[in-house]
């Protein structure tokens, strides 16, 4: 054979499976993994992932709309692929074909937000987040509750509402704005605590349980320890970034982030400049000389590479990362533990928790079918497959929680620290504004963090802007 | 022979006249659907840019969408949002970055116009282009890992083989690292341009000059820069218009931070935009802006002028 004609030979054989590849990765429900490959979604046999009987228990009619499609908006999330292997189980459960639109974070969003405020209505599930304020008020996500009172779509007794963790239900209700409910829970992280157990033993340290121990922590390393920082945590500005740490900060002082929604921000009160402040000096003290630019992503490799001390509080979810040998430098020297409590009088352990729900648009042509996936995915049994036989660390569910299998799977210590914590968390109450004037605070906040503004003028300059934006909108 | 009848004579003059409009015509012709697209993608955006900064067309408030707003758009952008200091910071960015591009561009592009051997002109030719050829966002993200004080090799760089104390780039001199590393990446395009028109330059005129005897200072003063003006000026002004359009770089290198150091007119109009979703204000702002890039681009041809440039 000539060259030209292997060379011919190999880009074709090369095209077509590239091509393939392509629409293995665009068409995602289609691809085989180990659980699905069990699963017969139109033929006889009917093995699959979650026996079909968890879910014939329901006095729900699974298969009123069986034939339909829908679609789901989604970001590319852990979620996504730690559901997609049991699709098939509901698609088999309700004749419901569902295809995935899976984008990342960002363009997600934009998507999402064309979707919606055209009315095109193209996504029956959209994954949805801080803007779910925004996005109720104006009228494009639809209140689930007639889905919950209609008798066929709906069991109580079944379902089980009560089981899922009481700030997720929160979220789920607007924030905690909405007495409807405006998604169900899909995910939860709380913050905490890491510390490395080698350095705690090599300095004789002892857990924090106070702002003052973490601070006098974080200084021992920080001084004695060359080439490691005594912590990291977000300082990046963004709604998502680093007033997701600072919110919960200003909580544990006793404070919120309103005084009076939308005419009195509470921002600039004297325990928000406080916990102001103390994150701000732990930062610029203990921290990594570019706090002020770090991510969630930077705080978790500079840990991952054993360059510092503590994250001071961030997403329990870090932990798989963290103790994940591949990944961390450290893994066996990692600890966890709860948020610390500030030293003042007003203090309370208060660490934020964030919940990704996922909803239906007023425009979605198949809202209904839509609801039975929701219930399906975060009802009982599919949550505990998820965790217990799929490796998903965030389940909403307490039961999940306290499933013996799912906690010996993630360790006891990672289970024990975040349920306590989730039990004890406050989401913040994203209002219909929180994705502006968020995005203003969290730039005084970061610029405070760089040292190129006081504290409190950042914090009182952050409550005006605050206030003209929730006022004016 | 027959002769041809009366409506075949008509259809014949016809056709001749069909032909003689498509040949009088015939350059209108070919730009016809050149020109269309252009309406199609300039005129008709811009003028719906012009119809949304008039109007209340904030996504989140659905409840005054659509309804006329006056310049109440430009206010909230101008006097109560960032706006102004965006202006700013793009004026700081843009006149640092094409100064300093223009100048290095320039003895760049003479230092290797100056090489005698033809593979060493390929070599540092191939070599200084490479730059551009990285996309913004990946360098700003490679340009992020180097110059992170923890694990960036920068900062290791300057700490160890120099007295000095390495500053927090992105944090302490975030503008001035902005324009530098922009001033990497496009600094080629400035040079390749330099570079031909050098090359373009009549050996007897520079000859000529060393035979009467003038310094090298006063060849490039008296002879080659008047020379290049027409290169220099077109250089400069592509630069500047895609200076002012600056977003990819700056926006994965700092997100417009720390707080609003390097917000560009570009990123403050994209957060408006797709952030507050607030198209109405962001279009104000796009609106603005355009005045302020043609009515610069006009000044700028007014001054140095276009005699001599297309000669």
């Amino acid at each position: 054979m000539s060259n030209g004609s292997k060379r011919r030979t190999f880009l074709k054989a090369a095209g077509v499976g590239l091509l393939g590849g392509l629409a293995g990765c665009t068409r995602g429900a289609e691809q085989k993994t180990p659980a699905d490959s069990e699963t017969s979604s139109s033929g006889e046999s009917k093995t699959v992932s979650i026996p079909l009987k968890e879910y014939a228990k329901a006095n729900i009619k699974w298969t009123k709309y069986d034939g339909d499609s829908i679609n789901i908006g989604a970001v590319k999330h852990p979620w996504v692929d730690a559901i997609k292997p049991a699709v098939p189980v509901f698609e088999e459960l309700t004749g419901i074909n569902v295809k995935w639109n899976i984008l990342p974070e960002q363009e997600f969003r934009t998507k999402r937000l064309t979707d919606v405020s055209t009315g095109a209505g193209k996504f029956d599930v959209i994954f949805m987040d801080q803007v779910v304020n925004q996005f109720r008020q104006s009228g494009w996500i639809q209140p689930l509750d007639p889905y919950f009172d209609s008798g066929e779509l709906f069991d109580e007794s079944w379902y089980q509402p009560n089981d899922l963790l009481g700030v997720c239900r929160e979220a789920a209700h607007g924030a905690g704005r909405a007495d409807m409910w405006t998604g169900m829970p899909i995910t939860v992280e709380v913050l905490t605590t890491f510390y490395r157990k080698d350095l705690y033993k090599k300095h004789d340290l002892s857990i924090p349980k106070t702002f003052a121990d973490l601070r006098a922590n974080a200084k021992i390393i920080h001084e004695n320890e060359n080439g490691v920082v005594g912590g990291v945590a977000r300082g990046q500005k963004g709604y998502g970034m680093n007033i997701y740490i600072q919110n919960a900060w200003i909580r544990a002082f006793g404070k919120k982030l309103w005084n009076t929604y939308p005419s009195d921000s509470a921002l600039d009160s004297e325990p928000a400049i406080a916990a102001g402040k103390s994150y701000i000096n732990l930062l610029q003290n203990y921290g990594p000389a570019g706090a002020a630019s770090q991510t969630w992503s930077d705080a978790l490799s500079t840990m991952q590479s054993g360059k510092a001390g503590h994250i001071f509080a961030d997403a329990n979810l870090f932990w798989d990362g963290l103790t994940d040998p591949e990944a961390s430098s450290v893994s066996d020297s990692i600890g966890i533990t709860k948020m610390p409590v500030p030293d003042t009088s007003g203090g309370r352990f208060a660490p934020n928790a964030f919940t990704w729900q996922i909803s239906t648009s007023k425009n979605a042509k198949n809202s209904e079918a839509g609801f039975l996936f929701m219930l399906w995915a975060t009802s009982t049994p599919t949550m505990n497959w998820m965790h217990v036989k799929n490796g998903a660390p965030f389940p909403v569910r307490e039961s999940t929680w306290l499933n013996k299998d799912f906690k010996k799977q993630v360790r006891a210590k990672y289970a024990e620290v975040s349920l306590h914590s989730l039990k004890n968390a406050i989401g913040d109450p994203f209002d219909p504004k929180y994705p502006e004037w968020g995005q203003k605070y969290s730039e005084k906040l970061q610029t405070a963090i760089a040292g190129n503004q006081s504290v409190e003028k950042a914090f009182r300059s952050a409550a005006k802007q605050a206030e003209q934006i929730a006022t004016t909108g | 022979m027959n002769t041809p009848t009366q409506s075949e004579v008509r259809q014949g003059i016809s056709v001749a006249r069909l032909r003689a409009l498509w040949n009088d015509y015939l350059p209108y012709w070919f730009m016809t659907p050149m020109v269309l697209m252009m309406l199609l993608v300039t005129i008709f955006p811009g003028i719906y840019d012009l119809y949304l900064s008039l109007v209340h067309y904030d996504l989140s408030s659905p409840s005054t969408m659509g309804s006329f707003a006056g310049l109440s758009n430009f206010e909230t952008a101008f006097v109560s949002g960032d706006a102004v200091h965006s202006f700013a910071i793009t004026i700081a960015f843009v006149a640092g970055a094409l100064v300093l591009e223009t100048c290095l561009g320039f003895i760049l592009a003479a230092l290797v116009t100056g090489v005698r051997s033809e593979r060493m002109q390929t070599f540092y030719r191939v070599t200084f282009i490479l730059p551009m050829a990285v996309a913004p966002v990946s360098l700003a993200t490679i340009f992020r890992i180097m110059l992170n004080t923890e694990v960036g090799v920068i900062p290791y760089l300057i700490q160890t083989y120099t007295p000095f104390v390495a500053p927090n780039f992105l944090s302490d001199i975030p503008l001035l690292t902005v324009i530098t590393i922009d001033t990497w990446n496009w600094t080629p395009f400035m040079f390749i341009i330099f570079y031909a028109g050098l090359s373009s330059i009549p050996d007897t005129l520079v000859e000529a000059s060393q035979v009467d005897g003038a310094p090298l200072w006063r060849r490039y003063v008296h002879v080659i820069i008047p020379y290049m003006k027409p290169v220099l000026f077109v250089a400069i002004l592509i630069r500047l218009i895609d200076l002012l359009r600056t977003f990819g770089l700056v926006f994965s290198l700092t997100r417009g931070g720390p707080g609003s150091a390097t917000k560009l007119v570009s990123i403050n109009i994209f957060e408006t935009g797709f952030k507050f979703v607030d198209l109405g204000v962001a279009s104000a702002i796009a609106i603005v802006y355009l005045i302020c890039i043609v009515a610069l681009c006009n000044v700028l041809i007014a001054v140095i002028g276009f005699e001599g440039v297309w000669d």
